[in-house]
């Protein structure tokens, strides 16, 4: 197993794609966290409204001090974990488009094997893009956000964490997704309009049109960015935590969309749903990659 | 764990996509020790029976074994079994040396392997080139030296000829022969006869997804029987003379000639000379074996044109053992599994010559 992850990994610094993925990764993160954090501060200053008065009433924090800089650095990660997922395509899909799949599976003991040793390699690599894609995220968030709204040193490593596992998750359903469609065009464009366009047009017109406010924390791209919004958004008791007294649901569903993640329950809520979005296409082309005839 | 054996082993092989048969009921099995050319025209099955037997495509029905054991029981199977496939992919962008390392990692042999093959087959002037920019016969050298990274025991070879100069074929064939000299497998596949035909030592036919011929290429050259082609003085006279002493295979050729079979050249010229008839030329016209061939596979031949005696119709039970003193060959070069000689063809004679070396860099 060693030998083959020693493989995938010279397969992988051979070639350019985790550099030319990885260098727009930490970029649009780093934009998307100084964005958002420099509307952030506003958001303290706005939220004197009557919503705001008694949420922070109810968790006992004060007005204007609320952690804003979650919701930047939630935002720069949510974008930027776009592209370990296109990163994971690659992996397999990349080598069936190659056709440098017949040698990898004719130089390894077997097929599981092959995709074991890819599996771990590209953990791994996921792990590599949380750690860059949060750092981008923090130092965009630190240059913006008043020091006010920063969060604290712990909720800043609870952002790392889960930072670090959505990028995982995400890299792994990037391979799933590839190796069950097998086309690293196809997978990559239909997953970047799905993430970035179809699946936030669902979630925002259900919540519109006839109030469904759950869709993002069920589907796939919702619930990956709540692995790590949704840790802003508790924080603003807006997900996860019972606040006592009523906060209008419709406010809590905007405080989560603001968070990036609409519809969250909660950040491991988050993180399962989107573990099984990931098993469920990483066993599907699993079982694929062990049948299908290399011709 | 694998024998050692170094035999390939197919038995009644098919292989169906959709409403296609690939392969139909496909048996033969390969020798240590001797190059087998695995010959049949186009879309006859060679390339999925080969995939088959190397793990990459899975069979209908049947079984394909290398040393007794499928493709993915063989524990590291790149050291007992290279193959060179027909497009085979190399990421474009990746060079020849990164990409032998990439496999020389997963096989687990030293870097210093990498170097070894890209001398072996003459790329080391191009091993920092990008693959993608390769041409074909570089892509078969780079393939081929793929191959050679674990140090097998047994070559799969698809086409491997295909876009190689003339100077590659020959190397090639040298490199083959001593490969096989050391004891160890190869199956070569071609769809051209002449290309493999000094090559080879065995020969399995296929058309149609099934087996036409499978036996020693001597065998098949011999059972073409050769004919004496007579020009005498008296075409008629020779014909009754040659009758008369119990020769039937006798006939005149519209030229004027006598073409007579089952008869030497001296036969033929004594009887001649007893019967007082002048012959001012006699030339021996030899089995063709691209005609046998192309008669093997045309279908309309089918089972007709199997005239050597051999049992033909693939379909019978039985026909997984060899046809008709298919010979269990002593071999004196195979050495026994256990002392496997991982350093086998490096020392040998042609292929590693420093000449051979430059003229297969001669390409940047
Ligand atoms: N993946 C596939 N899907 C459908 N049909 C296939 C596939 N691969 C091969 N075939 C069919 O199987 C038959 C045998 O093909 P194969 O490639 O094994 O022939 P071949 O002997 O290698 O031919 P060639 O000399 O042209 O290389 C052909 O009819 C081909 O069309
Ligand atoms: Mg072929």
């Amino acid at each position: 197993m060693g030998n083959l992850i020693k493989a995938e990994m010279r397969k992988v610094l051979t070639t350019k794609s985790w550099w030319a993925l990885m260098i727009p990764a930490v970029l649009f993160a780093f934009l998307f966290a100084l964005g958002w954090g420099a509307i952030t501060n506003d958001l303290n200053d706005y939220l004197g409204s009557s919503d705001a008065r008694q949420l922070a009433g109810a968790l006992g924090v004060q007005l204007g001090e609320l952690p804003v800089g979650l919701l930047s650095l939630a935002h720069g990660v949510n974008i930027g974990t776009m592209f370990p997922v296109i990163f994971g395509v690659f992996a397999l899909a990349g080598e069936y488009s190659k056709k440098t799949i017949t040698t990898t599976f004719l130089t390894a003991p077997n097929r599981v094997s092959a995709l074991t040793a890819k599996m771990i390699t590209y953990i791994g690599w996921g792990a590599v893009y949380g750690v860059v894609i949060v750092a981008g995220a923090s130092l965009a968030t630190l240059l913006t956000v008043d020091s006010r709204g920063l969060p604290s040193a712990g909720q800043w490593l609870a952002v790392l964490g889960a930072g670090v596992l959505a990028t995982i998750l995400a890299t792994l359903f990037g391979i799933g997704v590839g190796a069950v469609w097998n086309s690293v065009v196809g997978a990559t464009v239909t997953l970047t309009i799905w993430m970035l366009v179809v699946e936030n047009v669902l979630v925002f017109v259900s919540f519109g049109w006839w109030g469904v406010r759950w869709l993002g924390g069920v589907l796939p791209n919702g619930t990956l960015n709540g692995i790590v919004g949704a840790i802003g958004a508790e924080a603003f008791g807006a997900a996860g935590v019972s606040v006592p007294g009523e906060l209008d649901k419709d406010f809590q569903w905007l405080l989560q969309y603001t968070a990036g993640a609409p519809g969250a329950f909660s950040w491991w809520a988050a993180a399962l749903i989107f573990l099984a979005w990931t098993m469920l296409f990483f066993a599907g082309g699993w079982a694929a990659n062990q049948r299908r005839d290399i011709t | 764990m694998h024998d050692g054996s170094g035999r390939i082993a197919v038995q009644n092989l098919t292989k169906q996509f959709g409403a296609v048969t690939a392969v139909q009921n496909l048996s033969f099995t390969v020798e240590p020790g001797s190059v087998t050319g695995f010959l049949g025209p186009n879309g006859a099955g060679k390339t999925t029976t080969l995939r088959m037997v190397l793990g990459l495509v899975t069979p209908t029905a049947g079984l394909a074994t290398i040393n007794g054991r499928p493709h993915n029981q063989l524990g590291n199977p790149a050291r007992v079994v290279g193959a060179v496939l027909e497009n085979e992919g190399f990421h474009p962008k990746r060079t020849a040396r990164n990409h032998l390392r990439v496999y020389a990692a997963a096989i687990g042999v030293p870097d210093q392997r990498v170097e070894e093959v890209l001398g072996l087959v003459g790329l080391t002037p191009a091993a920092d080139r990008k693959a993608g920019g390769f041409s074909l016969g570089m892509r078969q050298r780079l393939a081929l030296a793929t191959a050679l990274l674990g140090d097998p025991q047994v070559l799969v070879l698809d086409e491997p000829a295909n876009g190689l100069d003339p100077e590659g074929i020959a190397w090639l064939r040298t490199f083959l022969r001593s490969f096989a000299q050391q004891g160890r497998t190869v199956l070569v596949s071609s769809h051209l006869l002449s290309e493999v035909e000094q090559t080879i030592d065995q020969v399995v036919i296929v058309s149609a997804g099934m087996t036409r011929y499978y036996g020693p290429l001597e065998q098949l050259r011999n059972s073409q029987r050769s004919r004496v082609l007579v020009q005498p003085a008296d075409a008629n006279g020779l014909v009754k003379a040659l009758q008369e002493a119990g020769l039937n295979e006798v006939e005149p050729t519209p030229d004027g000639r006598v073409a007579v079979a089952g008869a030497s050249v001296q036969q033929i010229g004594d009887l001649a000379a007893k019967a007082g008839i002048a012959v001012y030329g006699m030339q021996e016209d030899k089995a063709d074996l691209e005609k046998l061939f192309f008669q093997l596979t045309s279908p309309q031949y089918g089972a007709a044109a199997m005239p050597y005696g051999q049992q033909p119709p693939p379909q019978q039970p039985g026909w997984g053992t060899p046809p008709q003193g298919y010979p269990p060959q002593p071999n004196p070069y195979q050495s026994p599994p256990q002392g496997y000689p991982q350093q086998g063809y490096q020392q040998p004679q042609q292929p590693q010559q420093p000449g051979q070396h430059q003229s297969w860099g001669g390409q940047q």
